[in-house]
């Protein structure tokens, strides 16, 4: 499908910290719409920095556009509506069924009076379907696993239906096989050309596996870009080595797909 | 993905089940608060019939209408309310001990209560309408004390509460030093026990109304008061200008709060404890814990009512039997933390 101009991410010269403390240190990159971007470092490389950053949660210079408009003179609605953002924990905290959760990601388009309609919890109900959750919709969100939780709050994404996916670090408290599908349906949601996706992670085998993109951060600068796809794997071994020490990529065939294996270098 | 639509939609296995299991007890709390509200009409050491006071004996219909009416409507309402703002304090600052009187409420208004016992001149009505500024004036301070913090969250709107909570206090320290021995000081103190004795009819009417409107608000902005339970980042990603909101949610609960208390005197542990039982109930935050909230509050306050009034002959505070339901509540929720919430 063609990707639409429209929710491609445009970062430029971002600078940003934490009080005096610098973190970013002009930061340049570009996601796509139509793809998921990898955004790969060691930690305190600012990742997480960055995605507050175009959130607006905390002050930069610089400029993000979202589809040509830039995100800082957004209002807070305005920007929700055009971002759907995934921390690392979910932030909810008390005790609600999986369904109220996801039907949270309706808001930046309800009044403030509003409640969701019928259509809209149907809505919710078929994202919780697409996640594999829909039988968990009446179930209290805090017993659910750290999994579970995850791909709730990803149905509450689909739900909300934002141009552009932020994501920080979404595997980071999951088991081998939840990893995987979370980040197969990051990639399916990303795929349609109307949004771009750009997620922050600390496993660069599957950031090889599923983003289209990868950018490359070290002490607050883009050190490189990929693409997993079409780029040499000597070029992309010498930009990983850069990040993570010494590394080997091996090409694996897989049923016709060329798959990449990252390996530390004796 | 699924393509539910509105015509086929159906919710999801369970909650049906939940939502009827929810009404139920919403309703069976109606009822049950109805019923104590008709049996506070009758209890009270004078004996009262509802024939002869329908039928226009002058002592009874006097004693049933300006006398136990408005005493079983504050009851009913006063606790509702206090049990709902409980609610909201509990689910915006996503903490199980929170309590309506967290930011100050309680101890401004003793302070304002004080303050008119000891130089207004003598009159019900001054020591009420002084309670409600001093509660709400209390309440003002934290939330503009708070709004000075940098990076200002719900945490140091509770720093802020608590100092002004501690100031109130020391206020009413002074105040009750200053205070008749005799006179002043036992009034003084038989407000700060709580008491729904001495409401009439001529007094409620305003803070009726003002209770009133800050439950609707409260009502209506429900969905926005489960957000503010997420996160600060999240709900603002969420489109929740969460500063704003928290501010709005926060006077609509003090104002309740402050109506009733200015009326009755500090009744503690309603607020804290109704909302718990109504999780407890309904299993979760949803509208109907709200609601349930409420209703719990209200039954709680009325059966404390009840009890002050019948078990001694001398009526008693209704926060002696509050705290005696509240206390050992507080210890099994302790007993039995599991750390969900």
């Amino acid at each position: 499908m063609a990707s639409n101009p429209s929710a491609s991410l445009k970062i430029e010269n971002l600078r940003c910290g934490y009080g005096r403390r610098r973190i970013l240190e002009g930061v340049s990159f570009c996601a796509e719409s139509g793809g998921l971007t990898g955004l790969l470092g060691a930690n305190g490389c600012g990742k997480t920095t960055l995605l507050k950053a175009i959130c607006g949660l905390i002050p930069y210079t610089g400029s993000c556009l979202c589809g040509g408009q830039d995100l800082k003179i957004l209002s807070g609605r305005e920007r929700a509506r055009r971002i759907s953002y995934i921390p690392q924990r979910s932030g909810v905290r008390i005790s609600l069924p999986a369904l109220e959760v996801v039907l949270m990601g309706f808001n930046p388009v309800l009044g403030t009076l509003q409640n969701p309609s019928q259509a809209q919890r149907a809505r919710a109900l078929d994202a919780l379907e697409a996640v594999g959750m829909a039988s968990c919709a009446s179930m209290d969100y805090q017993t659910l696993s750290e999994g579970q939780k995850q791909l709730c709050i990803l149905a509450r994404a689909i739900v909300e239906d934002a141009p552009l996916l932020l994501l920080d670090e979404p595997e980071s408290a999951l088991d081998f096989h939840h990893r995987h599908h979370i980040m197969r349906l990051l990639r399916e949601i990303t795929s349609h050309g109307d949004k771009a996706g750009l997620v922050t992670l600390h496993d660069p085998a599957l950031a090889l596996e599923y983003c289209s993109r990868l950018v490359l951060l070290k002490d607050g600068v883009c050190t490189d870009i990929l693409a997993p796809a079409s780029d040499n794997l000597s070029r992309m071994e010498e930009a990983l080595s850069k990040l993570y020490g010494p590394v080997r990529l091996a090409a694996l065939e897989d049923n016709g797909h060329r798959r990449l294996a990252l390996l530390p270098r004796e | 993905m699924g393509t539910t639509n509105k015509e086929t939609f159906r919710p999801p296995a369970g909650t049906n089940h939940a939502a009827r299991h929810r009404r139920l007890l919403c309703l069976g709390a109606l009822l049950l608060l109805l019923l104590a509200g008709l049996l506070s009409l009758l209890v009270g050491k004078y004996p009262l019939s509802f024939h002869k006071a329908l039928t226009g004996d002058g002592i009874h219909r006097q004693v049933l209408f300006t006398l136990r009416i408005p005493r079983a409507l504050i009851g009913l309402l006063g606790g509702f309310a206090l049990g709902a703002a409980g609610y909201v304090f509990q689910t915006v600052f996503c903490n199980p001990l929170a309590a309506p009187d967290m930011i100050g409420v309680s101890s401004g208004a003793s302070a304002g209560a004080a303050f008119a016992i000891l130089f207004l001149p003598a009159s019900a009505a001054a020591v009420t309408v002084s309670a409600f500024a001093g509660g709400l004036l209390a309440v003002g301070i934290a939330l503009g004390l708070a709004s000075l913090a940098p990076g200002r969250n719900s945490g140091s709107i509770v720093l802020a509460g608590i100092a002004v909570h501690a100031i109130a206090q020391t206020l009413l320290m002074v105040l009750k030093l200053t205070a008749d021995p005799d006179r002043q000081l036992a009034s003084i103190e038989y407000w700060i026990m709580g008491s729904l004795n001495g409401i009439t009819l001529d007094k409620i009417p305003f803070y009726c109304i003002v209770c009133i409107l800050g439950l609707t608000g409260i009502f209506l902005l429900h969905r926005q008061i489960l957000l503010l339970s997420v996160e600060e980042p999240e709900a603002r990603m969420l489109g929740v200008p969460v500063g704003k909101m928290r501010l709005l949610v926060l006077l609509l609960a003090t104002l309740v709060t402050a109506s009733v208390i200015s009326l009755t005197g500090v009744i503690s542990f309603v607020g804290l404890l109704a909302p718990h039982i109504a999780r407890l109930l309904t299993g979760s935050n949803c509208l109907s814990a709200l609601l349930l909230s409420g209703l719990t509050g209200g039954l709680l306050l009325i059966g404390a009512d009840v009890c002050a009034r019948s078990v001694a002959l001398a009526e008693l505070p209704v926060s002696v039997f509050t705290s005696l339901l509240g206390a050992p509540f507080l210890l099994y929720l302790i007993m039995k933390k599991t750390g969900e919430y």
